[in-house]
């Protein structure tokens, strides 16, 4: 009989090496999917739409970015952006700076009550002539009022709040008090005929706010009561190129379109784009063409209501001079400011007391608001009303638009300061927000539209926190005007910007703030914080307004070249993924610095989120800062596809080499139990005149069959995934199981003494139960059960070391979103992977088990014969192994404690309670084989 | 295929080599019934799978009535099936079909734990070889059936006295490897004993044993049988067989 046939003859020898080759071969099979999916989860996610930061000087510093980029600082010069522009490796280099903070007054908020007379011939003669989109007169409808026809007294309470999202702000609130009632028409004899006016009724007082809101006023369908004047809402507004920001979009850019159309800096004059519009409705202009907006160079100027009535209103007030320059804006659909307006009515009786809750009326800045252009935000209406205004034809564009020009400041609410505080085991790096100075917001503008000035005591004054930087050029520049072009939506530009390696664009898409952490340190439900009405909070929303760089110079004023370009994000031309484009992204990057220029590469980036605790966030009346808590931010963590890849791939290949050692080791244990088995037949050749020598080698050929196999297996692995990993894997693996062959054919050498065992030792704990019988059977057989015992805690320890790695797994990846992304891909090959090596250790472990169980069946039928019951047999096989399981627990929690902290430290703790359960689950599992 | 021509011959009671005046005789308890255990158209097959197809049937329709006292002995060639049938009679296997009856209760009506606990109380069973516990000397192996009772320390002395009684009294700190097939045999009829038991099933007790030593079995497996034991043995020892009370031959 040969050694091939000896070794398919022992069928545990065999057994054993195809567990360990179906093991190596699934273990590299699913770690090279694990590894391509790693590496395709990370290629398709490693590039953003830029690959390099360029600034003037280096940003935060460290592998963590913050967001903001878009600071009003330049230091880049036009000179720079062209050099960068000229590199070969350049494929788009766009530019970004913070322009202006621009403060706008709203109209004066108004409250409505419908107050519609009905039918008069006059009224429909005269408003709606000439009036295409007006109703017939014949569909009026019938007179109605909200307003009884006696006057009644009415207490109306305005007031304004503001929420960042944590808590709300009471800006101001005010209350006035008078009688309204239905007005009627007052038919008055004046020279040449007669004359109707709108009147109130007898004996109504109307309701008057303090200065500068006006009083109570019927008209032609409402009776209108001023209310107290809005809060200041102030934007910020970026300058790009938008042709190479279009380019970098994509065609989520598209919306810029319209400002590549704007004209050149020279055809900008704010006075003779003024008298251009104005000269159209000299000469005429079509409804058509009103409700489109007329075409200016190529552009329908649909906002061209607010262009000519804030042109108008800085004429009339002086600012506008023949150096105002007209600014092109790409303005934001919407706000996220959160300001809210109300009227609560109440009627009440002469002695003041509430008659009747009439309700509360209030309005929100919302979707619908437009910086620039939104004129009455404000317009509230009185609980039960109806708007007739329309009645007289589609007036919308002819009242829409602010009427008084945006104020152009260069006081930028710069970011906050960031220090870094602790940091955590996957990377994320906790963060403390510095703040910077106090200011008082809620401001009433200094005069009205009307150029009165305006009574600032009736608000009380907000304290806001504010990080100011005054970057004034001391250059006094004309009043610009401001110019829509059209808007843009922030949600849309953040979505092309992509999820997980968003990178900041600038200042039209901020990222945004959630409270994680009350000021306590608790846990509080996530609350996505608001820009409040300051713009200088901790949170700033999307700028206003785009605009290009001649808007830029119309705004602050810069001689030629000068340095106002904040960051120039810039794309490679190379292709690919980040592994393939990196050495030439490096390349471009070097010959940035070489123009002195701090180029960041950010390809292969992630975002990721800080935690940001947030200091003297708020201020009560005392004057005590309080904090605002903790809030999470997504930074951009450098390096991410690297450290990820580099990581989870270090990850994938220790639970593979851990896999196949733990496997070896076990068949190691398992292949020296079974030697034991043949010493009967090692004694029989010893006795037909076999040297010790020649019957090693005997039972070494059989081994050398299983190693042959087994180098076969390894071979064809590494040729079929060309990978250094598998054939040391593979290479590993066979030099323990030649070792453990080596030692097992050691054991097997004679053995002169073996009959002669001591005499019983009384003082041996006598055998009165079915555990005193397992532990003095176990005593007998101590090799084996030794053997038994280090292969469960092998099996334990490796268990633990697995569960190691696999709750490890997301802690090496890191905290960016790539890395959840990449983690999540490797995840269930890594636990098919450690699932498979648990099931190749349970099974190793249980055919050592086997090679007693013929001796332990026989003994067991033994007691059976004498009476034992089938409980205490049971009991006798648990004993067993419970009491190897008790020698197993110390070797496999300590080995997985071990293993733990070689290979994930965080998670040793919980490799340690794997190997323990481990152990404790080995042991009914081989309790029920023993069956 | 199976030979189940059972051949049953009486013989008078034989004292044999005398009966031992020991200590046993007061350990054993006083049979309470005539016949401890009787067998009733036994039938045993083995395998056979799906149908039954390939069946080895190895005793037919076998009948036995041990009374106490008698020593029945159950000869046949290898593979005949006496020790089947003795499996089956100390309860560890069950027939194919038939009744067993253990003091004329069947053992069909009782569970796994009563048989167990009826078995200790009224068979002692030797297997071939004696299969003793490694590990554990001669006295711990006799001692090992009152474990199940919890009286394994009042019945030391008892154990001592039945090591004395089969000649071993001084072997009694040995294990196992240390003692020759005889001594072995001699251990687990002791271990036999040691619970008072009524019935002895003994498997080929003096095979592979030289004459002297196999006598010795015999004589003491016959002294038991005067204390109103019942012994059923398997064996083809000529000397063991003529010495029995009852026969069966199975062909």
């Amino acid at each position: 009989m040969n050694a091939v046939q000896r070794f398919i003859r022992s069928k545990v020898l065999l057994l054993t090496a195809a567990i360990l080759i179906v093991a190596m071969c699934l273990s590299v099979l699913v770690q090279n999917q694990s590894q391509a999916a790693l590496n395709r989860t990370v290629d398709e996610n490693s590039r953003g739409l830029y690959d390099i930061l360029v600034q003037a000087k280096a940003g935060s510093g460290g592998a963590l970015m913050q967001p903001e980029i878009a600071n009003g600082q330049g230091g880049i010069s036009f000179d720079q952006l062209q050099g960068i522009r000229d590199l070969s490796g350049t494929s788009v280099a766009a530019p970004i700076s913070l322009v202006s903070r621009v403060t706008q007054n709203l109209e004066a908020p108004r409250l409505e009550a419908m107050d519609y007379l009905g039918f008069n011939a006059g009224l429909v003669g005269t408003a709606t002539a000439g009036q295409p989109g007006g109703t017939d007169p014949s569909k009026w409808p019938a007179a109605q009022s909200v307003l009884s026809e006696t006057p009644k007294k009415y207490r109306l309470t305005a007031s304004a709040t503001s929420s960042d999202g944590a808590s709300e702000k009471t800006l101001f609130k005010s209350t006035a008090e008078g009688s309204l009632g239905k007005a009627r028409l007052v038919e008055e004899q004046v020279d040449g005929g007669k004359s109707i006016r709108i009147a109130g009724p007898e004996g109504e007082t109307g309701i008057k706010f303090p200065e500068p809101a006006g009083g109570s006023e019927h008209n032609l369908f409402n009776l209108s009561v001023a209310l107290p004047m809005a809060p200041e809402v102030t934007e910020s507004v970026v300058a790009v190129d938008p042709v190479s920001e279009r380019a970098l979009l994509g065609t989520s850019g598209d919306f810029l379109a319209p400002l590549e159309k704007a004209p050149p800096a020279d055809a900008r004059s704010a006075e003779a784009i003024g008298r251009h519009f104005e000269s159209l409705f000299t000469n005429g202009i079509g409804m058509e063409e009103l409700e489109e907006g007329p075409d200016f160079l190529g552009v329908k100027l649909k906002y061209w209501a607010p262009l000519m009535t804030q042109y108008q209103q800085a004429k009339r007030s002086g600012e506008l001079t023949g150096d105002s320059q007209a600014i092109p804006l790409i303005v934001r659909s919407g706000t996220s400011t959160d300001l809210k307006y109300s009227v609560k009515i109440e009627e009440i009786d002469d002695s003041g007391n509430v008659v009747k809750e009439i309700g509360t009326a209030d309005r929100s800045l919302d979707k619908d608001y437009l910086p620039f252009v939104s004129k009455s935000p404000f317009a509230l209406s009185w609980p039960g009303s109806t708007d007739y205004s329309e009645l007289l034809g589609n007036s919308a564009n002819f009242s829409r638009g602010l009427y008084s020009p945006a104020t152009w400041s260069t006081n930028f609410a710069s970011a906050p300061k960031y220090t870094d505080g602790s940091t955590a085991g996957n990377g994320a790096t906790d963060k403390t927000a510095t703040p910077g100075d106090w200011v008082t917001v809620n401001r009433l503008p200094e005069k009205t539209a009307g150029g009165e000035p305006v009574d600032q005591t009736q608000r009380n004054p907000v304290d806001e926190r504010s990080y100011r930087e005054n970057l004034e050029t001391g250059k006094k520049l004309a009043t610009p005007l401001a110019m829509v072009y059209g808007t843009f939506d922030p949600a849309a530009v953040q979505e092309a910007a992509g999820d997980v390696n968003r990178l900041p664009l600038g200042g039209y898409d901020p990222t945004p703030m959630t409270l994680t952490k009350d000021a306590e340190g608790k846990d509080v439900p996530d609350a996505a914080l608001k820009p409040s009405l300051s713009a200088t909070g901790l949170v700033s929303q999307s700028a206003g307004a785009i605009t290009d760089y001649y808007g830029l110079a119309a705004a602050r004023g810069y001689e030629k070249n000068a340095s106002v370009i904040d960051a120039v994000r810039v794309r490679a031309s190379a292709a690919g993924s980040w592994k393939q484009a990196q050495p030439e992204v490096e390349r471009l990057a070097n010959e940035i610095r070489d123009m002195g220029l701090e180029a960041t590469v950010v390809a292969g980036s992630s975002r990721e989120d800080a935690n940001i605790f947030v200091p003297g966030y708020s201020k009560d009346d005392a004057g005590k800062e309080s904090a605002l808590g903790t809030v999470r931010q997504s930074w951009v963590r450098q390096d991410a596809a690297d450290a990820v890849t580099g990581s989870l791939t270090a990850t994938n290949l220790t639970l593979l080499f851990l896999t196949l050692c733990g496997a070896a080791l076990l068949t190691g244990a398992s292949t020296v139990s079974y030697i034991r088995q043949r010493r009967r037949e090692a004694g029989t050749l010893r006795a037909m005149g076999w040297t010790q020598r020649r019957i090693r080698s005997w039972v070494l050929e059989e081994f050398a069959v299983g190693a042959g196999l087994l180098a076969v297996a390894g071979v064809v692995l590494s040729l079929l995934s060309w990978n250094l990993a598998t054939v040391i894997v593979s290479a590993s693996v066979l030099v323990l199981y030649l070792a453990a062959a080596f030692v097992a054919a050691q054991m097997l050498r004679h053995r002169e003494k073996v009959d002669q065992e001591p005499q019983h030792d009384e003082r041996l704990i006598a055998v009165d139960s079915p555990l005193t019988f397992a532990n003095r059977q176990l005593s007998t057989n101590r090799f084996n059960a030794i053997s038994l015992a280090v292969a469960v805690g092998v099996f334990g320890a490796a268990v633990g070391g697995l569960v190691a790695l696999l709750i490890d797994i997301p802690r090496a990846a890191g905290a960016s979103a790539l890395s959840g992304l990449a983690a999540a891909s490797v995840a269930l090959p890594s636990i098919v992977l450690g699932l498979s090596g648990v099931a190749v250790g349970l099974v190793l472990t249980l055919v050592t088990g086997r090679f007693e169980l013929q001796a332990k069946r026989q003994y067991l039928g033994t007691l059976q014969a004498m009476g034992w019951n089938p409980d205490m047999l049971g009991q006798v096989r648990f004993f067993e192994n419970a009491l190897v399981g008790a020698v197993a627990v110390p070797l496999g929690v300590l080995g997985a404690l071990g293993v733990g902290l070689l290979l994930a430290p965080y998670a040793a703790l919980w490799a340690a309670v794997a190997g323990l359960v481990a152990v404790l689950c080995w042991i009914p599992i081989a309790t029920k084989v023993v069956q | 295929m199976t030979n189940d021509l059972n051949l049953r011959r009486e013989r008078g009671n034989n004292d044999g080599g005398g009966s031992l005046q020991t200590r046993a005789n007061t350990l054993v308890k006083a049979a309470d019934h005539a016949t401890p255990l009787e067998l009733s158209s036994i039938t045993i097959r083995y395998g056979g799978g799906k149908g039954g197809a390939d069946a080895v049937s190895v005793v037919e329709g076998f009948d036995l009535t041990l009374h106490a006292g008698e020593m029945h002995c159950v000869a046949g060639r290898s593979g005949s099936g006496k020790t089947s049938i003795l499996t089956v009679g100390a309860g560890l296997t069950l027939p194919t079909s038939g009744r067993v009856l253990w003091e004329g209760e069947s053992l069909e009506s009782m569970g796994d734990d009563e048989i167990a606990d009826r078995r200790r109380a009224l068979i002692g069973y030797v297997d071939q070889g004696g299969a003793l516990i490694d590990g554990m000397s001669a006295l711990e192996n006799v001692l090992l059936p009152a474990v199940p009772d919890g009286e394994v320390d009042q019945r030391r002395d008892m154990a001592k006295d039945l090591l004395d009684l089969v000649g071993l009294g001084r072997r009694m700190r040995h294990r196992p490897a240390q003692l020759s097939g005889g001594e072995r045999q001699r251990v687990a009829i002791a271990r036999a004993l040691i619970l008072g038991t009524r019935v002895l099933v003994v498997d080929e007790p003096t095979a592979s044993l030289d004459r002297a030593s196999a006598n010795r079995i015999i004589s003491i497996l016959k002294d038991t049988t005067s204390d109103g034991i019942a012994v059923l043995v398997a064996s083809h020892d000529h000397e063991l067989v003529r010495l029995s009370d009852t026969l069966t031959e199975l062909i």
